[in-house]
């Protein structure tokens, strides 16, 4: 990310989680402008550009969704993660339609909010029409779909290939379980299962068994991390 | 008071507008039979008195005055005549023949009139007289009348039992409907006892029964049923409650001893870390049993089916088994997919493969380590069926019907992994989805079936 795409702005009406939110960012460096309801938060998107806008579904003023239309209608494109206490599967899927970019369901932990940040900021950049995404000696060919270590093809089921893809989509990037289940299964819940875990461990031991260096790192409590040493 | 409520009720209030209506109705019917009677009668005397007036006439015409005289006299001796009245006046107002003392006073000298008149030897006193009055050409005057005293008797009897029968019926049905409120009310009185004791002391009040198997008892039986099923839920959601108090102090109990322990230790960076790792894991789980509870209960009131598409069901198992192929393998256990190639539901495909992977990973979980499990999605006679076998210990059968509860855990899976909630999951998305849950016995393991109805599809 360049240094302008850096800045944040943090929709939230609750004093001490507005609070949170503007400490952990700046501390993961990121620039962040504070709006504490509707009105502001349309003011500073009139006034600036940034990276990633987070927005709270219930505002004192107008709800959050009536403000990301509104801000989409002034032709603002920045993308949305929007964050609710309303967790059900009907204000998500609203929510995303209604031009949020990605949700998160409060409470949520940080790691997973500035994991979610860097996958949209990311997003808003340019993404390079790559073919082959290579992480150390991991190759995903994105046109055979076939992924390989050293020259040698690593098997895969069509659905380990996708998680594979995302995984090294955001090489060096800490991806959540729910971003998996939602991007690779499209599915707009946590199944109270470690399924996600169990599934990640037999792609994992296809392509990090007996291998010089390990590429997908578990994050503890989060998810997981695909990057190569050094 | 019983009274008071009885004559202020809305169904003595309707009561007392049918018998109204239902009097006047009855009144009016009574008034005309009272009159068609009377004019009947009363033109059959009529008929008469013109008769022998007609008679009268054609002697006098034939023979003259003596004639009459003559005829007149015969009439009063002939008992069948008994009942007639005559009197022959000439000009000067002198009786010349006839059974009256005298020209009734204030009788006209031609047509109709009635008067008070003794006739003897008939009636001493005065009776009620009916006669027509004829002037004849020679200046006499002629009267002939019926004593109409016994009809008079007639009509007035009609009248007085016309008025009693509607008098009699009104106090009858005045009395019927006091009867029948009361007896309303009184019901009602008994159904707001019961619904006060109930909001007063709880629910277990039941309305009595009067055994008469009427409309009243068969409300009583509803609304006694009804309450027994308010009160089962109470119970089931004191259970819940209990459960969910049960599960959630665990780790939070664990939670607090692991932070106390730590607050009265010196600050160690490592099993500090540890110990907040631990601790937000722990966290993580009771927030995810908050979310499924409320999950469950989102499912379980929602009434729209906005989100419900058409859908394949044999595509949604097949990313069920697709997802669940690790962990199956893990655990050496053999999953596959069989049945028809496309089976067609109309749902909602997250809730589905929600219920579907509960229903999978509880198969895993608890089948057989080693063992098989097996989905299978068919089109069957009465709608899409989707049914998963495992080879395990299975469920006795007098479980059946508790696994769907909210936090019930089968003795045999205390300490496996999960919350007991998952199977309620599966319920109440097979309920949204108006699908029928069956649970046998694979001999060995289980066999659930989800079973779509009909209608279903497209």
């Amino acid at each position: 990310m360049t240094g302008a795409h850096r800045r944040i702005l943090v929709v939230e009406d609750d004093p001490e989680t507005a609070g949170q939110l503007v400490d952990q960012l700046t501390t993961s460096g990121y620039d962040v402008d504070l709006a504490a309801n509707g009105r502001e938060a349309l003011n500073h998107g009139a006034a600036r550009d940034y990276a990633v806008i987070t927005i709270d579904r219930m505002l004192p003023d107008i709800d959050g969704i009536a403000v990301m239309r509104q801000m989409r209608d002034d032709g603002i494109v920045v993308p949305f993660l929007i964050i609710s206490a309303l967790g059900e599967v009907d204000d998500r899927v609203r929510g995303l339609r209604a031009g949020g970019d990605d949700y998160l369901v409060k409470p949520f932990s940080f790691v997973e909010l500035l994991a979610r940040l860097e996958a949209l900021g990311r997003r808003s950049e340019t993404v390079a029409k790559e073919t082959i995404l290579r992480v150390g000696d991991l190759a995903v060919d994105l046109i055979s779909r076939t992924a390989s270590r050293g020259g040698r093809k690593i098997p895969l089921l069509p659905k380990e290939f996708q998680l594979l893809e995302y995984l090294a989509r955001n090489e060096g990037r800490v991806v959540s379980r729910a971003m998996l289940l939602q991007h690779v299964w499209d599915l707009h819940f946590d199944p109270s299962t470690n399924i996600i875990d169990v599934y990640v461990g037999r792609v994992r031991r296809k392509v990090d068994d007996q291998q010089a260096y390990p590429l997908i790192h578990t994050i503890r409590g989060i998810g997981y991390c695909l990057r190569a040493p050094g | 008071m019983l009274l008071a409520k009885t004559l202020g009720s809305s169904t003595f209030r309707l009561a007392l507008i049918a018998i109204g209506t239902f009097g006047l109705i009855v009144s009016v019917i009574f008034a005309y039979v009272y009159w068609s009677t009377v004019s009947y009668v009363r033109s059959r005397s009529d008929h008469a008195i013109m008769t022998e007036q007609a008679n009268l006439h054609d002697a006098y015409a034939r023979s003259g005055r003596d004639a009459l005289v003559a005829l007149i006299g015969q009439r009063i001796a002939d008992k069948s005549f008994a009942d007639h009245v005559y009197v022959l006046v000439d000009s000067a107002s002198a009786v010349l023949a006839g059974n009256l003392a005298q020209w009734p006073a204030g009788t006209a000298d031609q047509g109709w009139s009635e008067f008070r008149a003794a006739v003897p030897p008939r009636s001493a006193a005065d009776a009620l007289v009916r006669g027509r009055a004829e002037t004849l050409p020679n200046g006499d005057r002629l009267l002939v009348g019926l004593d109409i005293g016994d009809l008079d008797g007639f009509t007035t009897q009609i009248r007085a039992a016309g008025i009693a029968v509607v008098v009699l019926i009104l106090v009858l049905a005045a009395v019927a409907s006091i009867g029948v409120t009361r007896r309303t009310v009184g019901r009602i009185e008994s159904i707001n006892a019961t619904s006060r004791a109930i909001m007063l002391s709880g629910l277990d009040q039941r309305i009595p029964l009067h055994g008469s198997h009427d409309e009243w008892d068969r409300v009583a039986e509803n609304l006694n049923q009804m309450l027994d099923r308010i009160q089962t839920l109470m119970g089931e959601v004191k259970q819940a409650s209990d459960n969910i108090a049960h599960d959630l102090r665990t780790p939070l109990t664990r939670m607090r001893g692991r932070l106390e322990k730590a607050y009265h230790c010196p600050r160690n960076g490592e099993s500090d870390a540890a110990l907040i790792g631990d601790t937000i894991a722990d966290l993580d789980t009771v927030l995810a049993m908050f979310a499924s509870i409320t999950r469950i209960s989102e499912i379980e009131t929602r009434a729209r089916k906005d989100a419900f598409r058409t859908v394949n069901l044999v595509e949604i198992a097949g990313e069920v088994v697709e997802l669940y192929d690790a962990a199956a393998e893990r655990d050496t256990t053999r999953l596959d997919l069989t049945g028809d190639p496309e089976v067609p539901v109309t749902g909602d495909r997250d809730l589905l493969f929600d219920a579907i992977a509960n229903v999978v990973d509880n198969a895993i979980k608890h089948g057989r380590a080693g063992g098989k499990v097996t989905v299978t999605c068919r089109n069957g006679e009465g709608g899409a069926v989707i049914s998963v076998a495992d080879d395990g210990p299975g469920i006795a059968a007098d479980q059946h019907d508790h696994v769907f509860k909210r936090f019930y855990r089968l003795e045999q899976s205390r300490y496996t992994p999960g919350n007991g909630l998952g199977l309620s999951l599966v319920a109440a998305v097979a309920s949204l989805h108006g699908a029928r849950i069956e649970l046998q016995d694979n001999a060995p393991g289980l066999l659930f079936r989800l079973c779509f109805p009909a209608s279903t599809g497209s």
